[in-house]
């Protein structure tokens, strides 16, 4: 993580000599030539050394900031009498327009400066201080890792683009900057914002014009002292210093090359140039890109590099990995395996192919490319693809999938159920969609948006039947306003009346007898009559807003609404039931035959609810209807949990039916595969009642169908 | 991770074990012994591996390709032959081979190499091989460490006291060490017998091929999950953070993201998420016992029938295209989707992400994203038409900028020419004449290149000059006006060379007030 190339400082000498021409003449009066006969065109200009220095190590920051935006830093040094310190550490001055106003303000080296007191050995003492300043990365990773602090590696590099007096010149350069490192680190030990530099790589590149003989001589990587390794370039200005940078920009980051071949310059994919008329638009043209090395990991590996039609380039040193463009034939979004994916530069930024390219790429689309291969298939191996402004490489996995023929899901658990509610739940994962927040977005409770995301997953699924078949509400499209909004973390009172206004239709439905979408599922005959149904209704409904009843006082009101709506109170209905108990017992004996064949349990037990209290429901609607809903019933009256209302098949005082030794069996086998709640186990008609004892006094049997259900 | 069993069948393998039972053992025996367990813990619990069986001696067979028929496997084992010496080295590099044919070199491996820990003796011994291992040219290098990624179990049926007596466990010590330590060796403890070998691969078994169960979790919803092939940990940076990642048993999903937004993100791996039914005793991973395949089977199809999230979520994933993100760990996520295979056979996918809080660029900080009803306009606009991916980066990268770059000669040529095709279009072409320029003069004062701006004044000049009698009246003026501004800038005079400062068009009686925004 905090390897030498972390921090890069560059040291560019602008002293006197600096100024002198490259001796790199360029045209820069051409095309007028042809038109306008007798005019003596212009003297070609030539760039000084400073600037051919300037221009390269731009490039060099330039591909650095597209492939790596963050982490590895530049610190951009200028040396003259003074040093000039152009940018810092900080993420937010790393890019090449800030730089470049910098410069600008430098400007040019002056000529007429007393050479005497210029040197670059300034803006080397200037380098080494700055590297012991510790970086936002650097001062980060030792906040979160405390006692462990001293992990965090202090290393970097310096390159130093210079015009030497000689070797021995060289030397001197050398011997400065390891003095200097030995000083700083001395001081750098005492202090909280400095780090000591256990690392550094000096590159010295001595520029020299072009048809001049070169004082200095080229030295490869050599180890100074621990701390310090050297190396010398000696290179000419002009091209030669650029391929130079770029080689060694390859070399400090890591970086390889693939050039993308075959790409058509169709009218369409020719965004750029508007004013440029090419005739021969068919031309296919090569782009080469600069990216991490890993995206070439397969190749190194396999070891053939040279197979996957890599050439030498003509800047020599490094090679490049040719790919084929595959022109894309859709749009759909397809998720591909892959295996990286790595931001790219263009080596030739400006040039038509290059924009071309990555306009098309930044227009939003990818592009697969393929390895050109002597024979067999074509094999698909990267694709070209931006991401906010930013080209990637992605690598995508060519190779046989370990993961090839898997048991398909509906081969495996819960795959034999087909009513499964997948259109509410891809509502629901819409519902649940991520969007990023700015970074200081922490809600009252001190939660990070995604323990926030979590939150709210769990509020929506705190009753989220899987299947239709389990479900009557969510089948419905008159619950839905109140399904919606019971499940947010606040409720407004505007919220409120929308779930009362739901319920009050609901009882209104019911009034009117409207048919309810109830799942005949597994169920002979009809199913359920309308009665029943509603009673299954109102009580699932409870159960999902009783679920959300303890997040507010409104979501609590919501309830109080629903309650004082449905029904009337339990205690009146117990009483009734109690009175009517003999007459209903044919009727739920059948009723018991019918269900035990059903799946989900908690519409069987709503149904035998249902009726045996079918008839007090016919009487009591009138009641309900006449309660005001704004004002909710007191707390005693709450209806029962769903789930309470288990039927315990009836102690028969007649002669046993058929039906009802079956049913007992199955009911008994069934029993047999759970635990039975130890509130059930001892309930009255499921009814598990507090304060038992009470009863118990007033001489009523509470164990009468105790055992019933085991 | 596929599995290339590489069993030395050497002739020393023959070799008697001295039991006082009433049964005689070769080395061999137990190695078959220790291998059928192995391939009987597979069939049962990790049964989507593929494994391939090598013999070797002084040379080597692939004996069963890479397969997830463990008969098949099970029947090679049972005939397998006896030959001449050991020679690893030469089997190494045949399973290399073998990998890389199959799987390329970027898919994970393991190799289980079954010896007696007698590694042969002269040339093509593995002291040897190891002894000259720093002499060898390029195309005849050590087969370790693999290509590919790799973890090498020796299996010794020997115990380490019997290794350590020869230099044999020193060797194979070597081995892993050369294969970046991603290995171990294991001994036979006690006596050589059944009981031992059993133990020793059981150790194997536990280490290498412990199914990995987990529960995946979206809020209420739950489902237990087998994870296929289970996730290795990972370790980001060995300096700063050398401790290794897990993947945490307990899979919490966050939230969902279209496919179009998560864009084909690279991953670390991927994974079969396998609903599992848990049997009452919470433990399935029995050592295969086949009198129960009948209840297994009624218990499998009882399993099919209960509603299962795994099911719910993959179909709606299908159907709507979009992934869910969930979490592996502190600051480690991956992503759950739909996969097809070539056969439509679908099933539920896991990915892992890198671990780090921001693992792709275009997502931002993970712990950033939240619910997005919690945002105060819905950033997926009313009628889903927009999206708040992919987040756009601070600074925009150089070729979505428009950068000048005069490396080539050709670059400056070019932005020369645009200036002066514009000027002989002035006026119409007032606006991008200045912008050309403008760009150019930045350039210049950036890269102190004065002198160019010199010249590019002169052919301003000159192009005057050179103005047609029917041109406009304004082409002259400007023309010697950004001339002028040219020549001063290059004074490197700080009033007219300021780097943010533009050239604006000048204002004359013809130009109407096209050039009114001067700044």
């Amino acid at each position: 993580m905090f390897s030498v190339s972390h921090k890069t400082a560059f040291v560019v000498d602008h002293c006197p000599y600096m100024a002198e021409s490259s001796r790199q003449l360029i045209e820069c009066d051409m095309l007028t030539k042809s038109r306008s006969q007798g005019v003596i065109p212009l003297a070609p200009v030539s760039k000084s050394l400073w600037t051919c220095a300037i221009e390269c190590s731009m490039e060099y920051c330039r591909i650095l900031f597209d492939v790596y935006p963050t982490w590895k830093l530049v610190n951009y040094i200028v040396s003259d009498s003074e040093v000039h310190i152009l940018n810092s550490w900080k993420q937010e001055d790393q890019n090449t327009h800030e730089l470049m106003a910098a410069l600008a303000a430098v400007g040019p080296p002056n000529p007429r400066q007393d050479p005497e007191c210029c040197s670059v050995l300034h803006g080397l003492v200037a380098a080494v201080e700055s590297l012991c300043k510790i970086t936002e990365y650097q001062h980060e990773s030792r906040t979160t890792l405390m006692d462990t602090a001293d992990r965090v590696a202090n290393r970097g590099r310096i390159i130093c683009l210079t015009n030497a007096k000689s070797d021995t010149h060289v030397r001197m350069l050398e011997d400065c900057v390891l003095e200097t490192i030995q000083e700083q680190n001395k001081r750098a030990a005492g202090s909280d914002r400095l780090m000591p530099i256990q690392q550094c790589e000096l590159v010295l590149v001595h520029i020299y014009p072009q048809g001049e003989e070169t004082l200095v001589s080229d030295r490869q990587k050599k180890e100074l002292s621990s701390m310090l390794s050297s190396e010398v370039h000696s290179v000419r200005a002009g091209r030669y210093l650029a391929s130079k940078l770029n080689v060694l920009v390859q070399q400090h980051f890591d970086l390889a090359s693939t050039t993308i071949t075959n790409i058509p310059m169709k009218p369409t994919l020719n965004v750029f140039e508007q004013e440029e008329q090419h005739a021969n638009t068919s031309a296919n043209y090569d782009v080469e890109l600069l990216h991490h090395r890993d995206a070439h990991m397969e190749f190194i590996k396999s070891g053939d590099l040279h197979m996957a039609g890599s050439t030498s380039r003509d800047s020599g040193l490094k090679e490049t990995v040719t790919l084929k463009w595959c022109t894309p034939r859709t749009n759909s979004v397809e998720l591909h395996y892959c295996t990286g994916a790595y931001r790219i530069s263009p080596v030739d930024v400006n040039s038509r192919p290059s924009s071309c390219l990555t306009n098309f790429l930044l227009n939003g689309r990818s592009v697969l490319l393929e390895q050109p291969r002597k024979s067999g298939s074509k094999v698909i191996s990267h694709m070209l693809s931006s991401h906010g402004g930013e080209i990637f490489l992605h690598v995508l996995n060519s190779t046989r999938s370990t993961l090839e023929d898997p048991p398909s899901i509906s081969e495996g658990c819960g795959g034999r159920v087909t009513d499964y509610r997948i259109t509410d739940f891809g509502e629901f994962m819409r519902e649940n969609r991520l969007t990023p927040f700015p970074d200081s977005m922490i809600d009252a409770a001190g939660r990070t948006p995604v323990e926030r995301a979590k939150s709210q997953l769990e509020r929506y699924t705190r009753y989220w039947p899987m299947i239709i078949s389990q479900t009557t509400i969510f089948n419905m499209q008159a619950v839905v306003p109140l399904a919606n909004l019971i499940v947010k973390d606040t409720l407004t009172d505007e919220d409120v009346l929308t779930c009362q206004k739901t319920v009050y239709n609901l009882v209104d439905m019911e009034r009117k007898s409207d048919p309810l979408p109830i799942s005949t599922v597994g169920s002979r005959g009809k199913g359920p009559k309308r009665d029943e149904q509603y009673r299954i209704m109102w009580n699932e409904l409870e159960t999902l807003v009783k679920a959300h009843v303890g997040t507010s006082e409104r979501h609590q009101r919501v309830l109080e609404c629903i309650s004082a709506c449905r029904s009337k109170p339990p205690e009146e209905e117990e009483r009734k039931k109690r009175g009517r108990k003999r007459e209903d017992k044919e009727d739920k004996t059948e009723k018991n035959g019918k269900d035990t064949e059903e799946k989900g349990w908690t519409t069987d037990s709503e149904r035998l609810k249902g009726v045996m209290e079918r008839e007090k429901d016919e009487q009591s609607e009138c009641e309900i209807i006449k309660d005001s809903p704004d004002s909710p019933e007191p707390l005693n009256k709450k209806p029962r949990l769903a789930t309470e209302e288990q039927q315990p098949p009836e102690k028969s005082k007649g002669p046993v039916s058929l039906l009802t030794l079956w049913t007992n069996r199955i009911t008994q086998a069934n029993s047999r595969k759970h635990q039975e709640f130890a509130g059930r186990l001892s309930s009255v008609n499921n009814k598990a009642e507090l304060y038992q004892h009470l009863k118990e006094e007033n001489g009523m049997d509470v164990h009468e169908n105790g055992k019933a259900t085991r | 991770m596929p599995t290339v069993v590489l069993l030395d069948s050497s002739l020393s393998m023959t070799r008697p074990v001295s039991v006082e039972g009433s049964e005689e053992f070769q080395r061999k025996n137990l190695a078959v012994h220790g291998l059928t367990m192995l391939f009987e813990h597979m069939a049962t619990n990790y049964r989507l591996e593929f494994t391939s069986l090598v013999a070797f001696s002084s040379l080597w067979e692939l004996l069963v390709p890479f397969s997830r028929d463990y008969n098949t496997l099970q029947e090679a084992l049972n005939n397998l032959e006896d030959y001449d010496k050991t020679c690893l080295e030469a089997a190494l590099q045949g399973v290399s081979n073998v990998v890389q044919q199959e799987w390329g070199t970027s898919c994970p491996c393991q190799v289980v190499l079954v010896t007696d820990g007698a590694l042969g003796i002269g040339r093509g011994s593995l002291r040897h091989s190891l002894q000259t291992v720093k002499q060898r040219v390029d195309d005849k290098k050590f087969p370790l460490p693999f290509p590919f990624p790799s973890k090498l179990y020796v299996m010794c049926i020997a115990n380490a006291e019997e290794l350590q007596a020869t230099d044999s466990m020193d060797n194979l010590e070597q081995l892993i060490n050369l294969n970046g330590g991603e290995g171990q060796i294991y001994t036979m403890e006690g006596p050589l017998c059944l009981k031992s070998v059993q133990s020793m691969f059981g150790k194997l078994i536990d280490q290498a091929y412990s199914p990995f169960h987990a529960v995946l979790r979206c809020g209420n919803l739950t489902s237990d999950v087998q994870v296929f092939p289970r996730p290795e940990p990972v370790t980001i940076d060995e300096e700063v953070d050398p401790i290794p990642k897990t993947v945490q048993t307990d899979l919490e999903i966050v939230g969902f993201i279209e496919i179009g937004d998560i864009s084909s993100p690279p991953v670390l791996s991927r994974h079969l998420v396998l609903p599992i039914a848990v049997s009452k005793e919470g433990d399935e991973i029995g050592t295969g016992a086949t009198d129960d395949t009948e209840e297994e089977t009624s218990t499998n199809q009882m399993a099919g029938k209960s509603p299962n999230f795994c099911v719910l979520l993959h179909g709606s994933l299908k159907v709507e295209g979009m992934v869910a993100l969930v979490q592996l760990g502190p600051d480690w996520f991956g992503m759950l989707y739909s996969q097809a295979d070539s056969k439509k056979k679908s099933n539920l996918m896991m990915s892992l992400f890198d671990p780090g809080s921001e693992p792709l660029p275009w997502l931002g900080r993970m712990s950033q994203l939240g619910p997005a009803s919690d945002a105060a306009e819905n950033p997926y606009g009313e009628d889903d038409s927009k999206s708040p991916f992919p987040i756009q980066p601070k600074h925009k990268r150089s070729y979505a900028q428009n950068v000048t770059v005069w490396i080539k000669a050709s670059g400056l040529q070019t932005d020369v020419q645009k200036i002066l095709r514009n000027a002989k279009k002035l006026p119409e072409k007032t606006q991008t004449f200045y912008k050309e320029l403008n760009r150019l003069r930045k350039a210049a004062l950036a890269f102190g290149f004065w002198e160019l701006l010199k010249s590019v004044a002169e052919l301003l000049e000159r192009e005057c000059t050179l103005l047609p009698d029917s041109a406009h009246p304004d082409a002259a003026f400007q023309l010697s006006h950004a001339a002028q501004q040219l020549k001063l800038a290059s004074s490197g005079d700080s009033k007219y060379a300021a780097f943010e400062q533009n050239i604006t068009p000048m204002l004359t009686d013809f130009s109407g007030g096209g050039g009114a925004d001067r700044i």
